[in-house]
């Protein structure tokens, strides 16, 4: 029964999303005909691609003929790109899912740390740093910082690869069954080309959980500091535990559940929103996709990637659900 | 770690924006990347020569004659000619390939339809002779010169039929394949194309004009002009398109890249609706002449473009057979005002000005803003997206709109026929969307078409020109340059006005 009820949930999730998207798609000034056609275009031209786009239909009518077709599994074809939405999706989607999984992780690790390391003494100096450093974190805009981090790491200092997946010699070269570069260039057994995969990813990858690491580190600092004043923390400190111990044997594991949710909400964000970190670093994944199909207005393009995101964000929240109950039995 | 930073020696690696592509099938391209790549993966029969376009070259075609009716032209293939694939050019390749682009009636097929060519007709004027000739003519009342013109443009390329036959699909002509595959006997062939990613062009040794001296030209998709630059300033891109001009300016000087420019045949002008009720000034000569007055061509091209663009003010492009050269018009506010007191309109006038809301259309609109208001036109910027400032031109409700124009196909026709004529009530003319009606200088443009001399073709778009640049509704201002910042070690590219004129084939690195 409770299946039957999360998938009807999924379901209606699924379809309150496009309907809304579909709708905002119908109000945007892009006009799909004009685009595809071009200004040139003669009006007989531009009336037969409004037919042809079923443009000149109600958008209710619209609506329901893509509802329908998604039903039996087809997703429509994207008018700038040409190719089936279903195809383009399998092809950017790994790229995005490689990037945002392992800024997530580097988010996890740096965010909750720094955000343990900031309860240990709360106001003092070291957590006046790192709420600064966190602020920083949480403003600078990705854009600008990608910017710069590529003149100085990669077009100084050469440390790191630039913009792309891979250097040249590899990149169109290897093939790419997975989408994901680290997978795939391992598995090509192309010298360097994993070498190529790493430097190509360090930069993004850090950027992009640049404004994770601030939102993590302030969300566990405040959970850690919530639950340093209850009973069994004074009872473990007048016992003799270190403040250490404390922190990382007492308190964290009583935060698991708070954190599970707090890193499932910024791994679905960074999933939805490296737009501008996939902008800067010529990464050609779901975020540039989206990007350009709304420019374009492509209405396919723009609902299979806002229900292929949308799928994400509850199954993300599904399973951080589960994790939670599973990690902390006060929420069972 | 020390990142490797240099292209492979023998890879050539642009870097431009592809998100415009759609489909790289030469009957439906009609973006300007696309363009640009079909122009080195497919051959036509005749083609503008690289360095004076106006005199047209054989190329799959080795000769032609013009028909006795002047209405035909028949042509001999080039002996020997094949495709990538290697199957010979044949006559029935050419009668494919035209006949498929004109049925297929996607928007590259506005350049065929002006023979007169219609889906339904098309098969009565493609004829195969014998195993090396051809026989094409039309219905429409054009002259030679003029149907040779459009057979060189891009859409008129050929494909080879055997090949793309094996791939059609629900009747599609082979349309859907050939949007990411190739067919053709240029001097690449299509290896890979990821959609808003990369294209890679393989050479193909089989190429009749001969085989590119570089193995494999990789374009890549760098939407971010400051990206694109890091890029080829580093040394992993080779050439870098479409950089702004600040991008430009902080390149100068540095070791290892190189600035080359070349003109466009892009033009940049200013439409007033003189068909809008909300403003009847509009319809005011006064108006159009004022405004000839108040933009500040030289400080916009030299100082805010810093020399991207060229004063240029006239309909046709420089570089077009018949195009007028002069710049009669200047900044001078005071002219501007004595003009309109003149015409009873010293009190001022306001004007709503749709623009592009991206550079450098937003720029050069605001620079009008400050020089208009001086000679007392208030110009209200409507900055908006391109698709939407169409759209309101295409409905006629723009007062005036800073827009760019960049020909078809090279002939003067292409332009002379949007912004000179308006004998019919088309969304797509120019002139019909300024509401300006010209019934003689409709017949002008017609004549010209018609014409089989060039010279009096030549004579008659001058004389086209004269009246647009002294009076209509539009104001032409400036020419685009094409400019390129690639690597020194990069030899022997070279681009022409129109984006299909941009040759990788003897690029060496």
């Amino acid at each position: 029964m409770a299946y039957v009820r999360a998938i009807a949930t999924l379901a209606l999730t699924l379809v309150g999303l496009l309907l809304v998207t579909f709708s905002f798609s119908a109000l945007s000034p892009v006009d799909p005909a004009l685009q595809l056609v071009g200004d040139h275009a003669s009006k007989a031209s531009y009336e037969k691609a409004r037919h042809d786009l079923g443009l000149d239909q109600p958008w209710p009518v619209q609506f329901e003929r893509y509802v329908v077709r998604l039903a039996h599994g087809d997703l429509g074809t994207s008018r700038s790109t040409g190719q089936p939405v279903s195809d383009d999706l399998k092809r950017v989607f790994p790229a995005t899912f490689e990037l945002a999984t392992l800024s997530m992780i580097v988010a996890a690790l740096v965010g909750v740390g720094l955000g343990v390391l900031a309860a240990w003494r709360p106001s003092g100096a070291l957590d006046s740093v790192i709420r600064i450093l966190s602020l920083v974190g949480n403003s600078v805009p990705v854009f600008w910082l990608g910017l710069l981090a590529l003149m100085l790491f990669y077009a100084r200092l050469q440390w790191v690869g630039g913009p792309g997946r891979l250097d040249d010699a590899y990149e169109y070269t290897i093939d790419m069954p997975t989408g994901l570069v680290l997978v795939d260039a391992w598995r090509s057994g192309v010298q360097g080309a994993l070498g190529s995969a790493i430097a190509h990813l360090v930069l993004p990858v850090l950027v992009l959980a640049s404004n994770a690491v601030g939102q993590v580190t302030r969300l566990t600092r405040a959970a850690m500091i919530g639950e340093a004043g209850k009973e069994y923390v004074t009872l473990a400190r007048a016992k003799g535990a270190g403040e250490a111990r404390i922190l990382v044997s007492h308190i964290l594991p009583n935060i698991t559940g708070v954190l599970v949710i707090v890193l499932a909400l910024t791994y679905a964000s960074l999933l939805e929103g490296a737009v501008l970190t996939e902008t800067v670093f010529a990464w050609p994944g779901l975020g540039r996709y989206l990007t350009t199909a709304l420019f374009a207005g492509d209405t396919p393009a723009i609902l299979g990637g806002t229900l292929l995101i949308g799928c994400c964000f509850v199954f993300i929240n599904r399973l951080a659900d589960l994790l939670a109950r599973t990690l902390d039995p006060r929420i069972r | 770690m020390l990142a490797h930073a240099a292209s492979p020696p023998d890879i050539l690696v642009v870097v431009q924006s592809l998100d415009d592509i759609v489909s790289l099938d030469p009957g439906a391209a009609f973006e300007l990347s696309s363009i640009q790549v079909c122009a080195s993966v497919y051959d036509r029969l005749v083609r503008p020569d690289r360095t004076q376009p106006s005199i047209l070259r054989p190329e799959l075609a080795a000769s032609w004659q013009i028909g006795a009716d002047g209405h035909s032209l028949d042509f001999e293939l080039t002996p020997g000619a094949r495709f990538a694939g290697g199957h010979p050019v044949r006559p029935e390749d050419v009668v494919f390939s035209l006949g498929r682009a004109v049925k297929l009636n996607l928007p590259a097929a506005v350049t065929l339809n002006a023979l007169g060519w219609n889906a339904d007709n098309i098969g009565r004027y493609l004829l195969k002779v014998d195993t090396r000739h051809v026989r094409i003519s039309w219905p429409q009342e054009v002259g030679p010169i003029f149907a040779l013109s459009v057979l060189a443009a891009p859409v008129a390329s050929i494909v080879d039929a055997v090949e793309v036959q094996q791939h059609e699909s629900g009747g599609d002509a082979g349309n859907r394949w050939l949007s990411s595959h190739s067919a053709g006997s240029g001097p690449f062939k299509i290896r890979r194309y990821i959609p808003h990613e990369a294209l890679v062009l393989d050479a193909n040794p089989l190429a009749p004009g001969g085989a590119p001296l570089l193995k494999t030209i990789v374009l890549r998709n760098v939407a971010d002009a400051a990206t694109r630059r890091l890029l080829v300033e580093v040394g992993d891109a080779d050439i870098a398109r479409d950089l702004g001009p600040d991008q430009i300016a902080a390149l100068q000087g540095k070791r290892g890249v190189k600035t080359l420019r070349w003109p466009s045949a892009a033009t940049h002008y200013l439409i007033l609706n003189t068909a809008n009720p909300a403003n009847p000034a509009l319809k005011n000569p006064a108006v159009w002449e004022a405004a000839r007055w108040l933009i500040d061509y030289e400080g916009i091209a030299n100082k805010l473009l810093q020399g991207q663009f060229q004063v240029h003010q006239a309909m046709l492009p420089t570089g077009f057979p018949g195009a007028l050269n002069t710049t009669p018009y200047h900044l001078d506010v005071a002219k501007a005002r004595s003009i309109l007191a003149a015409a009873g309109l010293g009190a001022g006038v306001t004007i709503k000005l749709d623009v592009f809301n991206q550079p450098p259309f937003i720029d050069i609109a605001q620079s009008m803003q400050a020089t208009f208001a001086q000679g007392g036109i208030n110009l209200q910027l409507i900055p908006t997206e391109a698709a939407q400032v169409y759209a309101r031109m295409r409905s006629r409700q723009e007062e005036a709109a800073w827009l760019y124009w960049i020909p078809d196909y090279f002939d003067a026709n292409s332009t002379a026929a949007a912004f000179a004529s308006n004998g019919e009530n088309g969304t797509h003319n120019v002139a019909w969307r300024a509401g300006w009606e010209i019934p003689e200088l409709s017949a002008q443009t017609k004549a010209a078409v018609e014409a089989r001399d060039p010279e009096t073709r030549n004579r008659l778009y001058l004389a086209i020109q004269q009246v647009v640049q002294a009076n209509s509704p539009f104001v032409f201002a400036f020419q685009e340059r094409t400019e390129l910042v690639m690597r020194d070690r990069v030899q022997g590219y070279s681009q022409g006005l129109e984006p299909d004129m941009a040759y990788y084939d003897r690029v060496t690195k």
